[in-house]
């Protein structure tokens, strides 16, 4: 039998893969792992910002000192505040909204462009379009006053503690709602229809279809979204940072990222700051985590 | 020997290139935004251009409110501009952390700094002076006092010619008797503060009462709790909490002010207000139906102080090459060289004796308002921090005003933070 010279096939597949794959290795190296490892290392510096001195490595300091501190638990609470506040109604909401729209066999596509628009729009402008709607003259209070029938109320959508955050969360959803509700309309569809109609022959209703079918095996895409919506909340700034910007007060809707902002661009302090952005890295890893593996317990295959 | 000649001849135009881009000294400069000041400072680089070809300068404008984190974040990454202007409380810090390149005498026209500081009014360099040095030029030198809309006033039954408030006690009754709502919201405004610079326009109310934000040697924050109080009580009372006469979360007062839309009576803004109202609304500008009148001070007041007045200077980057900070100190020298203009166009003052001893100078609008109000008033508080001190004074005022927070609770908080940043274990 000859000996085969050179590398087998699988090895050969393996190789291209590795060549293919490269470019986006370097990219997210250089533009991800490297940002965050220097973040990490810097962490253990105080350097100003502006300053030409060195920096003074302090060890630990930072991160004692934010766990010590009033003002970053303050904005942890803002955070999972907003997080819990947006997170589940756009979870839910986008599932309803997607079992709606593949219920229709008319404007289908209409429904979803409408609903994904929003999405297209940046942060900046989405918070300015909202900050005009939540201004007190503005077409929020009057909604709210056509609709309960009063006048002249000023629901301080903009100043009051929890119409601020409520406002945030608003924005938040609108602007999302659309793109994870496009993502629940592409797990439904990859649902192979002959399950459906073999529930409905054996005498399945409709509640039951969505319960005991659609959403057992739309497991996987209930997982990715559930895992990208906690990201971005917890990720959330422009909004919090235009409404203060415009006035808002901002104890209440002073987040992790605002936080981190104000302590590196107005408090110069670049240390401390990205030991704020490395607890909230790992707190979206953790969370990452364990929706990984809380949705492990079971596979989902479509027999 | 003919490929050589080829040779040369493709090459000669890439060396000719190089050397000539080695010569040229290109220069950016970073501004805020401001119609009439880009016309006429486009025109002073084509001019500076032409008399000197080696120089080109590129001007980037950016908005006023986002300059700050624009030229920090420019510094921190190395990639400065070489001339750049911010308020003096944002520039002081440049100065302080050796970024910015004292002034080249030679490159302005003067022998020495006091040849140069000679020709201002005094103080004017005080605030970009360290150990002897002077490290920027004044662009503009600027306090705040009140305009006030008359037509306004009489449409509300009130003579603008007396009824005008003197004090921020009045301020609130007279807002109250022009103020329009429907149901709580407010449709037409009396006054609206100058959300959110704090220390240019609050911390002299403060200082009217005897409080200060830092002890005299700098190191305790927050004299004189009950002054403090009185001033946030003052906003609270002002605020949706209270009276309901204004807030940070209506369009801000000077930017509605000029369009004379019946949404305004009184803003708070600086002899440039005027440019712009001349540009807005000509109309309302030539009718002459509107004044500047004086800051206010409380009844109890136990010093008369108004509005802080703050500079905007032109300040060169110190990481820069020495030839390219000398031609910035000559292209600043040459823009600065035009204060009538300045004024004329931009209603910017310079600082500058010429200027201010013109006998057209006091005759202009209101200046003799502007001038009385400048000796009555100070520059702007200063300090390393005083960015971040401004910053906690905002939150202690939305604290009181918008969330109805006990004024004691926020002071204590405000202390805290100030404190904390003067002991250094922040």
């Amino acid at each position: 039998m000859r000996r085969t010279r050179g590398f087998s096939m699988e090895r050969k597949k393996a190789i291209w893969g590795w060549i293919f794959v490269l470019p986006s290795l370097i990219f997210f190296s250089a533009f991800s792992f490297y940002p965050i490892i220097n973040a990490f290392y810097e962490s253990f510096y105080n350097r100003n910002l502006l300053s030409l001195r060195p920096p003074r490595f302090v060890g630990w300091d930072n991160y004692t000192y934010l766990f010590r501190s009033r003002d970053f638990w303050l904005s942890v609470q803002n955070t999972a505040i907003f997080t819990l506040g947006t997170f589940v109604p756009l979870v839910v909401v986008s599932l309803i909204l997607a079992v709606c729209i593949m219920s229709v066999s008319r404007f289908r596509r209409f429904f979803q462009l409408s609903l994904y628009a929003p999405a297209v729009l940046s942060s900046v402008v989405a918070a300015l379009i909202w900050l005009l709607i939540f201004d007190p003259r503005g077409l929020a209070n009057q909604g709210m006053n056509a609709l309960l029938g009063t006048t002249g109320v000023n629901y301080k959508w903009l100043s009051d503690t929890n119409m601020l955050r409520l406002s945030t969360i608003i924005v938040y959803f609108w602007k999302y709602v659309g793109y994870f509700t496009v993502l629940f309309v592409a797990g439904i569809g990859a649902i192979p229809h002959t399950l459906n109609e073999a529930a409905l022959i054996d005498g399945a209703n409709r509640w039951q279809l969505f319960w005991r079918i659609t959403f057992p095996l739309l497991k996987p895409t209930t997982l990715l979204v559930s895992v990208m919506t906690m990201i971005q909340c917890l990720k959330t700034f422009s909004t919090q940072y235009l409404f203060t910007s415009a006035g808002a007060p901002t104890r209440p809707i002073n987040v992790i990222t605002l936080s981190i902002y104000n302590t590196a661009i107005k408090d110069y302090r670049i240390g401390r700051a990205t030991a704020m952005s490395i607890l909230l890295f790992i707190v979206m890893f953790v969370f990452t985590w364990l929706q990984l593996r809380i949705s492990r317990t079971e596979e989902v295959t479509f027999m | 020997m003919k490929r050589a000649f080829i040779l040369l001849f493709a090459v000669l135009p890439l060396v000719f290139a190089s050397v000539v881009s080695a010569q040229t000294i290109e220069l950016t400069y970073w501004t805020h935004t401001d119609d009439n000041r880009t016309a006429i400072e486009n025109r002073y680089i084509e001019e500076f251009q032409k008399l000197y070809p080696n120089v080109v300068i590129k001007r980037v404008v950016n908005e006023a409110a986002k300059m700050g984190d624009l030229v920090l974040t420019a510094f921190s990454a190395q990639n400065a501009p070489d001339i750049f202007n911010l308020p003096i409380e944002q520039e002081y810090g440049y100065m302080i952390h050796g970024r910015v390149a004292p002034v080249d005498y030679e490159a302005v026209g003067y022998a020495n700094a006091e040849e140069l500081i000679a020709d201002y009014l005094p103080g004017t360099f005080d605030p970009v002076t360290m150990d002897g040095e002077i490290y920027g030029l004044p662009l503009e030198l600027t306090n705040w006092a009140i305009y006030i809309n008359d037509r306004v006033f009489r449409d509300a039954g009130l003579d603008p010619d007396v009824d005008y408030p003197k004090t921020w006690e009045e301020m609130i009754e007279i807002s109250e008797k022009l103020v329009i709502r429907e149901g709580d919201i407010i449709v037409r405004r009396g006054f609206d503060f100058r959300y959110p610079y704090y220390l240019v326009a609050m911390l002299p109310m403060v200082e009217q009462l005897g409080g200060a934000l830092l002890s005299e040697d700098g190191t305790t924050a927050i004299v004189n709790d009950e002054a403090w109080i009185q001033v946030l009580e003052w906003f609270r009372e002002f605020g949706p909490h209270g009276r309901n006469l204004g807030s940070p979360t209506y369009t801000s007062a000077r930017k509605v002010w000029d369009f004379d839309n019946n949404d305004i009576a009184m803003c708070l803004s600086g002899f440039y207000q005027q440019g712009r109202l001349r540009i807005d609304n000509e109309e309302f500008f030539e009718s002459g139906e509107w004044r500047v009148i004086p800051y206010p001070v409380f009844e109890n007041a136990v010093q008369d102080v108004a509005c802080a007045y703050y500079g905007h200077y032109m300040m060169v980057n110190a990481q820069t090459s020495s030839e390219k900070q000398y031609w910035a100190w000559k292209f600043i020298a040459y823009m600065l060289d035009h204060p009538w203009e300045y004024l004329e166009t931009v209603n910017i003052i310079q600082p500058r004796n010429d200027l201010l001893n013109d006998p057209r100078f006091m005759e202009l609008p209101y200046m003799d308002v502007f001038m009385n109000d400048m000796e009555r008033g100070h520059i702007v508080f200063m300090h390393e921090n005083g960015y971040q001190f401004e910053r906690f004074i905002k939150e202690a005022v939305e604290s009181v005003m918008l969330e109805n927070m006990d004024s004691r609770e926020a002071l204590d908080i405000l202390r805290e933070r100030i404190q904390e940043v003067l002991d250094d274990q922040y």
